[in-house]
């Protein structure tokens, strides 16, 4: 059967407009701040992180698509680039903190207190 | 004009910090601590070079992303002035950094970079790259000491919730941008009208704002604060007082004042409730503290409560006191922490104990200690007396326009009173302890006993002649882009 040929009937949807991309991108962020608050592996508290700039990245692109201009674009260029450099300093640091301590906890992070 | 020749500054220091990096690779190891004199030496030359009668007028470029006014110029300059004690100071603690002291001066410099470029920031572009410039770097050097795990957590701790800060300063930032339609700051504030009544709008403004508030260290989001400022190399811990905090004011002046003034006044309540919390939880928690470190951390979420008041007034006086309250700043958090990382070198801890005799063991580090805390509580003739004054007088000032205002004004004063207390506590260790374990003399090093000097100094002539410091920052602002000039 040709599978390029075949049509379904979709029932008639509305158009995606800018509030979807802004619904989903801020769903989000919110699961990343929730992963971030409630997790307490610091690698998937980075993971999370991570997921809060894609959020923003969702955002900006759609806000440029609809603006017509490119400025969210070439934000998205800055924050994917940055990302990038902090993921490189980020994971490097909880190696070494790894090699030290034997943990990747943050429970376990308790050398300094009140 | 060619913008070029308006960054001039920041290319130098980039260059210098690229230069010292490369250097590194022919200089024999144990020379390696001497570069740390040529990146000082540098800094002090690119600092004078601002002041240069050719230097080039003030104007904006690459397209209005980056400003040069006077605010920028002032905060540049504040920036290397810091850099610079603080080059010296990571000179004196370079024994105690295992490998890659190299790195360390350029990293200080990459740093200084990012913040000299945020201090012109009038896009978000520019912005979010100048912070995320100056954070980054702030995660290696405050884990610099990587043999120590005191360190390495701190920089742990720095990394989540810096990028955590981040998150938020984005996320703000690609809602405010995209309602608006545009990224930069004065082009934003003729659209203002339009949007700023759209909740999308001001959801985002508000993240951004707590992202900012986070490099501030502001009430909710200094958490981080007093775990990061223990266990981080002291270096590295007083160009984060100074610098990174210098540097989120002067972007939160420049989001609030230049991008969204109408906003800002209105919500002048709001900036008011952070401040006040700031300066309250500051000054409460700093009482029982043991460590000096951790005491100058909770020292400077009161300081960063302080600096907000000038914002929360949203007038031109608290916009100037802020200026002059950060220059005092300067100098005394740095004297303290010159003292700090000179009495730490020999003693492992940095409890407050290890000041004992410290007036007998050390006149001059005793005095600079001393002076140091008292210019913090803001005693008069010091420079910190000049700050608070003038930040309390643009609250009554505002308070006058709005009622709330006057709340905030008493919540200050009591926390005044209260600082006194903690500051007084170190006083009282250096020169009333009663059992003095340790008589041996400290020697202090040459280049720490000229940066004390130079501390002293500016504690001394900021607060005896504040007069030229306050005309000097009110013509700053008249010649900044966006409302300064119009706030009364």
């Amino acid at each position: 059967m040709n599978l390029l040929a075949a049509t379904v009937d979709l029932p008639s949807l509305p158009p995606v407009g800018l509030q979807h991309y802004l619904a989903v991108s801020a769903l989000l962020f919110c699961l990343g701040v929730l992963g971030v608050l409630i997790r307490r592996n610091i690698l998937v508290m980075y993971m999370s992180l991570e997921l809060m700039l894609n959020a923003s990245n969702l955002a900006l692109v759609a806000f440029s698509r609809f603006n017509n201009n490119l400025n969210g674009q070439v934000m998205v260029f800055f924050i994917i680039t940055v990302a990038a450099a902090e993921v490189a300093v980020g994971l490097a640091l909880i190696v070494a903190l790894y090699r030290k301590r034997q943990t990747a906890h943050v429970e376990d992070l308790t050398t300094m207190k009140l | 004009m060619n913008s070029y020749q308006l960054i001039s500054l920041e290319i130098a220091t980039v260059l210098l910090g690229l230069g010292i990096l490369v250097a590194d690779l022919w200089i024999a190891p144990a020379k390696r601590r001497m570069l740390g004199f040529i990146a000082a030496a540098g800094v002090a030359v690119i600092f004078a070079a601002s002041f240069s009668p050719a230097f080039p007028d003030f104007g904006t470029a690459f397209g209005k992303m980056y400003v040069f006014d006077g605010l920028s110029l002032f905060f540049k300059r504040f920036f290397l002035a810091a850099a610079f004690i603080v080059l010296l100071l990571a000179i004196d603690f370079a024994d105690r950094i295992a490998v890659g002291i190299s790195e360390f001066y350029s990293l200080i410099l990459f740093a200084l970079a990012g913040m000299m470029f945020a201090a012109s920031s009038n896009d978000f572009t520019l912005m979010f790259a100048a912070l995320e410039l100056i954070t980054i770097t702030f995660y290696v050097l405050t884990s610099f000491q990587r043999n120590k795990l005191q360190s390495l957590e701190a920089g742990v701790k720095y990394l989540i919730l810096g990028a955590l800060s981040t998150g938020f300063t984005v996320f703000g930032i690609a809602l405010v941008s995209g309602i608006a339609g545009t990224t930069n700051f004065i082009e934003l504030s003729a659209k203002l009208k339009d949007v700023s009544g759209d909740p999308v709008f001001l959801v985002g403004l508000l993240l951004l704002t707590t992202g900012l508030g986070f490099k501030i260290a502001a009430f909710p989001f200094h958490v981080w604060a007093p775990d990061v400022y223990q266990g981080s190399p002291a270096p590295v811990t007083a160009f984060l007082a100074v610098g990174s905090k210098a540097a989120g004011i002067v972007l939160l002046m420049r989001v609030l004042f230049v991008a969204v003034p109408e906003v800002a006044k209105s919500w002048s309540g709001l900036l008011a409730f952070i401040s006040g919390a700031t300066i309250l939880y500051g000054s409460l928690c700093a009482i029982p503290q043991r460590s000096l470190k951790r005491l100058l951390g909770y020292s400077s979420i009161a300081n960063a409560g302080f600096l907000m008041l000038g914002i929360a007034a949203v007038n031109k006086d608290g916009a100037t006191a802020v200026l002059v309250y950060l220059a005092g700043y300067l100098f005394a958090v740095l004297a303290a922490f010159t003292v700090i990382s000179i009495i730490t070198r020999n003693a492992e801890s940095d409890d407050i104990s290890v000041l004992a005799g410290l007036s007998k063991r050390s006149p001059m580090l005793a005095a600079a200690l001393t002076f140091s805390m008292v210019s913090l509580a803001g005693i008069p003739p010091l420079a910190g007396f000049f700050g608070k004054f003038l930040l309390l007088k643009s609250i009554i000032k505002a308070g006058s326009v709005s009622g709330p205002h006057f709340v905030l004004l008493a919540v200050a004063v009591i926390a005044v009173v209260i600082s006194l207390y903690y500051y007084f506590g170190v006083i009282r260790a250096i020169f009333w302890s009663k059992d003095v374990s340790d008589h041996s003399p400290i020697p202090v090093p040459s280049v720490m006993a000229f940066t004390l000097a130079v501390c002293m100094a500016g504690m001394f002539l900021l607060g005896v002649f504040p007069g030229i410091l306050v005309d000097a920052d009110a013509e700053a602002l008249n010649s900044a882009v966006g409302v300064f000039a119009r706030l009364r």
